[in-house]
């Protein structure tokens, strides 16, 4: 398997980064040369002066940019691994810009398929969570919007990558090795197009960098500059995705009580044992009660609702994909207020039950039985005794 | 006697010595009847008499009876009947508006090594003399399923037996009864215990060692572990304890057990599916979440999302509600294990089997005979765990 893909490893210390780059920047036609760049160090302490970036727009040919010396931090010098100045979705050292949305998911989803692809590899204990769980629970993809993937590891997992594989550089020659898993037939496989061409050209022209934060070691809270574990990091566009790993609670009084430094704390029933499924076309696996975990992080709707308004995205459920929406209102205007009200007004009445559905788009639920009687019998003095009488003899 | 006749004379006249107040019950005027005159005027009483008398005294008596039953109804519809066909009324409400919304329409979990809908062959549906026998938890009381096959008659050649899934964990033999139920060719359906130990097993020979501790068989209710000893309870757990008690042709078994057995269509019970907890109405089998299929107690209404907890309305009632609406042909029952909280719990549609064997129950069966006739047998279970 190993041989299937290039694996350099580089000794940590005698490894240069280009700091700060200026020729092997990312040419990309397409990026807006108009984006700040600034380049932050990896290890020495940066002056705490902040140069601004000069830039000189309305050149021809594109903005130039000259960078002046000084680099700036961010965060303070026990933080381990820093991000751009300009996004904290990618990594200083390799990044000058952030890219467009659309460009970015499609590196987006390059990272996590060799991510993915070499953890199984490696044999290293990664499964997918947060953002990227919701993702997968829809098409088993990346939603359009997001912005980062969210993987953890488990301890023994981290500190197996930390002590073999800690700045290893990863490039794939042979696309095709990142292949779907086999479901045994049976899962009800999506159709082949989590394989993008652009995808694999991407994954082909890329290097990848697993860089582990050297204070994995230490499980407190109180090192709350250093919560993530690790990174898996695009070398060329500067994107990556941050590990985190799940250490073992134990001083909770609850058994399998597990947490991240990230402070997110979970119950080892809830992630194991993992299930194996399929993420962007390649093996990936997901925490046992992957529905109970979803539901508490982004609440029950968020696994039913098809419009997401937020990021103006609706679900289609011929192609199995988030579509943006092509004009604001499209899908029923004011559709989060008519539900908001029917809530009140269900909270109000006194029989009623709260059913306003944020799905039907706005649509009235019916409440009352087709016939139009019962359903609304009232315990109170509202009626007279008449009218329960008739109703005794009649309306049962 | 006016009143001018005593006023004209002077009072000392009307003194006298009889001080004796007894009121003696031999005078006639002791039972003279109070006419009550000083409630209704002398001419609407004869009013009342003359309109009663022709009311004949039967019909007054029924009068009474029926004012009285009256009440009687009345105060029970208002205190008891009433609030509970409110609240059914209520109920079917939500039903209806809950069968209005689109099921969720995200793509159905797949995972590698899990059989999601199997069709059981119809050679075994029943025919004649032959029958489909349905096992509830048996959760390795081996004896018990033995005396329960025993009391209906199982016949090898002729009968079929079907396991609602959670054959294995908690009981005392675990591989034996995988290996009866496979000696029997018996249809199983994958449970949450079978879903576990399957894939602690494939974890473990990805991973080898774990760092961090592993849900035990229940951790629904988790065992509170002994901290001094913590190293047995995470390295191994009794989960990997009972999957290392499995073969490998045990193991297979296990293995080959579907999330949901389409058992096909038997007469009166119309489409049959074999389950452990639950299905969502109107969501083809090939659909549904093979974690809730496998976990389910209740649904939420108003998402159509099933969950483990019992926070909602019971999953089999809003099944039973929508299979009523639908044409015969799509009809579609369930048979169930899983909750044995709730015991078996049988309803038109579904067909919880799961009466709590292991705990000291009952391991119930259900025997189908051809086109649909179906009655229960079940035996005492000497109770293994709490």
């Amino acid at each position: 398997m190993y041989i299937r893909y290039v694996l350099v490893a580089l000794v940590v210390g005698a490894w240069a980064l280009p700091s700060p780059p200026t020729v092997d920047r990312p040419d990309d036609k397409r990026m807006g040369g108009d984006a700040p760049t600034v380049f932050n160090p990896d290890g020495t302490r940066a002056p705490s002066s902040h140069q601004k970036i000069e830039t000189t727009p309305g050149s021809p040919g594109g903005s130039k940019k000259s960078i002046g010396n000084a680099i700036k931090w961010k965060g303070p010098a026990e933080k381990y691994f820093h991000e751009s100045t300009f996004n904290g979705h990618y990594d200083g050292r390799f990044a000058d810009r952030t890219l467009p949305a659309e460009s970015r998911n499609e590196h987006l989803r390059a990272l996590v398929r060799t991510y993915l692809a070499t953890m199984h590899a490696l044999g290293a204990e990664t499964w997918i969570m947060h953002g990227s769980l919701l993702g997968w629970w829809w098409n088993r993809r990346i939603m359009p919007w997001d912005s980062d993937i969210d993987v953890q590891v488990s301890e023994r997992a981290l500190a197996f990558l930390a002590a073999h594989h800690n700045m290893s550089v990863h490039a794939f020659q042979d696309v095709s090795w990142l292949g779907g898993v086999d479901m045994g037939g049976q899962g009800v496989s999506m159709e082949k197009n989590n394989h993008d061409e652009d995808v694999d050209a991407i994954v082909g022209k890329r290097k990848y960098l697993l860089e582990i934060n050297p204070n994995w070691k230490n499980a407190s809270y109180a090192d709350k500059y250093n919560v993530i574990d690790g990174r898996w990091i695009d070398m060329k566009t500067g994107l990556y995705i941050d590990i985190t790993s799940v250490r073992w609670n134990q001083s909770s009084p609850v058994p399998g009580t597990l947490y991240c430094k990230d402070r997110h704390h979970y119950l080892s029933r809830q992630i194991f044992p993992l299930r194996t499924s399929e993420f962007e076309g390649v093996p990936a696996k997901i925490p046992y009660a992957y529905q109970e975990l979803l539901a508490e992080e982004y609440g029950t709707k968020s696994l039913v609702q098809t419009v997401y308004r937020k990021e103006g995205h609706v679900f289609d459920k011929e192609k199995m994909e988030w579509v943006a929406m092509t004009r604001p209102g499209q899908y029923g205007e004011g559709h989060y207020k008519k539900t908001e009200k029917a809530k009140k007004k269900a909270a109000g009445t006194k029989n009623q039950s709260p059913n306003s559905n944020a799905r039907d788009e706005g649509k009235e639920v019916r409440l009352k039985p087709k016939d139009g009687r019962g359903g609304q019998y009232l315990m109170g003095n509202a009626e007279s005794v008449m009218t329960v009488v008739w109703r005794l003899f009649v309306g049962v | 006697m006016s009143r001018d006749h005593y006023s004209r004379r002077p009072l000392i006249d009307q003194v006298h010595n009889n001080f004796d107040l007894d009121v003696s019950d031999e005078e006639e005027g002791f039972y003279a009847v109070d006419d009550g005159d000083y409630l209704l005027h002398p001419k609407w009483r004869a009013m009342i008499t003359r309109t009663s008398n022709r009311i004949p005294r039967r019909l007054q008596r029924y009068l009474v009876i029926y004012a009285f039953a009256s009440i009687v109804l009345l105060i029970s519809w208002r205190l008891y009947i009433g609030p509970q066909y409110a609240a059914h009324q209520a109920e079917l409400a939500v039903f209806d508006a809950a069968a209005q919304k689109e099921v969720p329409s995200s793509a159905t979990p797949g995972f590698k090594d899990m059989l999601q809908v199997k069709d059981l062959e119809t050679k075994y549906l029943p025919k004649g003399d032959g029958r489909l026998v349905a096992v509830g938890d048996v959760h390795g009381c081996k004896k018990e399923l033995e005396a329960l096959l025993k009391k209906v008659g199982f016949q090898e050649d002729k009968d079929h037996l079907v396991l609602t899934g959670d054959m294995i964990s908690k009981g005392p033999d675990s591989p034996g009864v995988v290996t009866l139920a496979d000696k029997l060719g018996a249809s199983c359906v994958r449970g949450n215990h079978e879903d576990k130990v399957l894939l602690s097993i494939q974890e473990a020979a990805e991973y080898h060692d774990t760092t961090i501790p592993r849900p035990d068989v229940d951790s629904v209710d988790p065992v509170p572990y002994d901290v001094e000893d913590k190293d047995v309870s995470y390295k191994n757990p009794k989960l990997l304890k009972l999957a290392k008690s499995f073969t490998q042709p045990q193991l297979s078994y296990l293995q080959s057990c579907p999330v949901i057995l389409r058992v096909g269509n038997i007469g009166s019970l119309h489409n049959v599916a074999v389950v452990h907890a639950g299905l969502v109405p109107n969501v083809s089998l090939e659909q549904q979440d093979p974690f809730q299929v496998m976990n389910m107690r209740t649904i939420d209404l108003e998402t159509l999302l099933p969950s483990e907890t019992r926070a909602h309305t019971p999953w089999e009632k809003y099944w039973n509600h929508q299979q009523k609406n639908k044409p015969e042909t799509e009809q579609s029952t369930v048979i169930y294990g899983h909750d044995r909280k709730r015991g078996k719990n049988i309803q038109k549609f579904s067909m919880g089997l799961d009466s709590g064997c292991v705990s000291g129950g009952r391991l119930t069966a259900m025997v189908i005979k051809e086109g649909g006739r179906h009655s229960f047998l079940h035996v005492k279970c000497k109770g293994y765990v709490d």
